[in-house]
């Protein structure tokens, strides 16, 4: 990677692809891919499935190039089209996500530095996993686009196509709802 | 503040982004209501489990089927780039035989005139009649030219703002309808199936992607797509079916795999679908 193609911004290198560069979108990918694929694993529960969704997403950016729009948000752009991509999926398989992937979660438990946590740490990621899962779709995705992706809740407004105060309250809602799942599982696992 | 007012602002006392020095009533209220303490706590350790939550790092297949397809779209990119300049040379070609060709044979006329009259005796009475002549001839030529042109540009014309421009206004416009009944859906299936114009077809199925998860769309894709010729249109169906993750689709696009005849790219995009299936 040159110095030239690091100091330019997302929207700058979405331009040089819109107008026919296309070799500027591989460095779009290896920017977005991490996050987009990590988004998608918790909206889905399912690695190959996130893995698909995430390839289509940058698909239909080739596809889709000449929308993009001058005065766009390059990553609000990208979460549009992850979150239609991710619609057709669910209509497509019509499934619930999986809330553990056991080799997800052993994997995980791999990265821990000290062994003796390593129950605990996978326990708690099962169970919020869980929770994830038991929540509403679309209280699952505003609350992973208000946590983890950077966006301002005006791009997640513009994202979910509601207005910003709308956006504000059903993040706080789902965050309410994940907790409710998450404290009732908590006392199940007690129990 | 009360209580409500309070919790309001929690997403606000959540998130990252806010500056410590906001919401100073909420946060005053905060330190002294032990309920609001208590769901205030809940959350905040909701959200650090959630933030814990390990970020899985995709195989390395998204990378390779990535730069597998980015490649294959430059090549798409300069198949339709070459194919754009063919057609506008073979446009300039056309203009050449239309306008340049008369132009040309008058002044080839003219320049044979003046060498006749350097070259010929002056004061004959017959070579006046015969100069008499040459300018009739010359402005019988000028009519015709003046003529010529008017048909061509007419011709160009039509070509610009012909029927297929009137098409690609209509499937834009049906792409536009925000709910489209069976009707815009027909046409739509239409106009992929038999318009003659490869941006029409290709409008067309831009504009049933949506609409993706109609069977009758899908069927009448998978239908057309045997048909289609061009290989612009056959990669983008090929698209539509995979993304649509039609099964149904597999007999059709293994025989595309296997099909040599087939553009290469084209057969390489039928088997990635096959395996998107």
């Amino acid at each position: 990677m040159d110095t030239a193609t690091e100091q330019r911004s997302d929207h700058v290198l979405m331009l040089a692809v819109r107008d026919g560069e296309l070799d500027a979108l591989g460095e779009l990918f290896e920017r977005h891919h991490g996050p987009l694929f990590g988004f998608l694993v918790k909206l889905t529960g399912q690695r190959s499935a996130a893995e698909d969704i995430a390839q289509t997403v940058f698909q239909r950016m080739l596809k889709y190039r000449h929308t993009y729009r001058d005065d766009g948000s390059f990553s609000a752009w990208m979460y549009h089209l992850a979150r239609r991509c991710a619609a057709d999926h669910f209509r497509k398989t019509n499934a619930a996500p999986h809330a553990t992937d056991p080799a997800d979660l052993q994997e995980h438990a791999d990265e821990r530095p000290h062994a003796g946590d390593h129950a605990t740490a996978r326990d708690d990621h099962a169970l919020l996993h869980t929770a994830l899962a038991r929540l509403d779709r679309d209280d699952r995705e505003v609350l992973l686009l208000s946590r983890f992706q950077e966006l301002s809740f005006a791009e997640i407004a513009g994202i979910l196509e509601c207005s910003v105060g709308a956006a504000k309250v059903r993040a706080h809602r789902a965050l309410g709802e994940l907790r409710n799942i998450y404290v009732r599982l908590q006392q199940q696992r007690s129990a | 503040m009360n209580c409500s007012s309070a919790r309001d602002t929690f997403p606000a006392l959540l998130d990252r982004r806010t500056a410590a020095t906001a919401h100073t009533e909420a946060r005053a209220h905060l330190a002294s209501c032990p309920d609001c303490q208590r769901e205030f706590a809940a959350l905040s350790q909701t959200l650090s489990a959630l933030d814990a939550m390990p970020a899985p790092a995709p195989s390395p297949r998204l990378r390779k089927n990535f730069y597998a397809m980015l490649e294959e779209e430059k090549h798409s990119a300069a198949s339709a780039v070459t194919s754009s300049a063919r057609r506008q040379r073979s446009h300039r070609l056309s203009l050449f035989a239309w306008i340049l060709s008369p132009i040309a044979g008058c002044a080839l006329i003219a320049l044979g005139f003046m060498l006749g009259t350097r070259n010929a005796a002056p004061g004959a009475s017959d070579t006046q009649r015969e100069l008499a002549s040459m300018r009739e001839q010359i402005a019988r030529q000028n009519d015709q030219l003046g003529k010529m042109t008017q048909l061509v540009g007419y011709q160009l014309l039509q070509q610009q703002q012909g029927p297929a421009n009137d098409r690609l206004r209509e499937v834009l416009a049906s792409a536009n309808t925000e709910k489209p009944d069976d009707k815009v859906l027909d046409n739509l299936i239409s106009a992929l199936a038999y318009d003659p114009s490869t941006n029409v077809r290709l409008r067309a199925l831009e504009a049933l992607y949506p609409h993706a998860d109609r069977a009758v769309v899908r069927s009448s894709v998978l239908a057309s797509l045997p048909r289609e010729q061009n290989p612009l249109v056959q990669l983008e169906m090929i698209d539509f079916v995979a993304a649509a993750r039609d099964r149904e689709a597999a007999p059709v696009l293994t025989k595309m795999a296997q099909n040599e005849s087939i553009d290469r790219s084209v057969r390489a995009a039928a088997r990635r679908a096959l395996a998107q299936l």
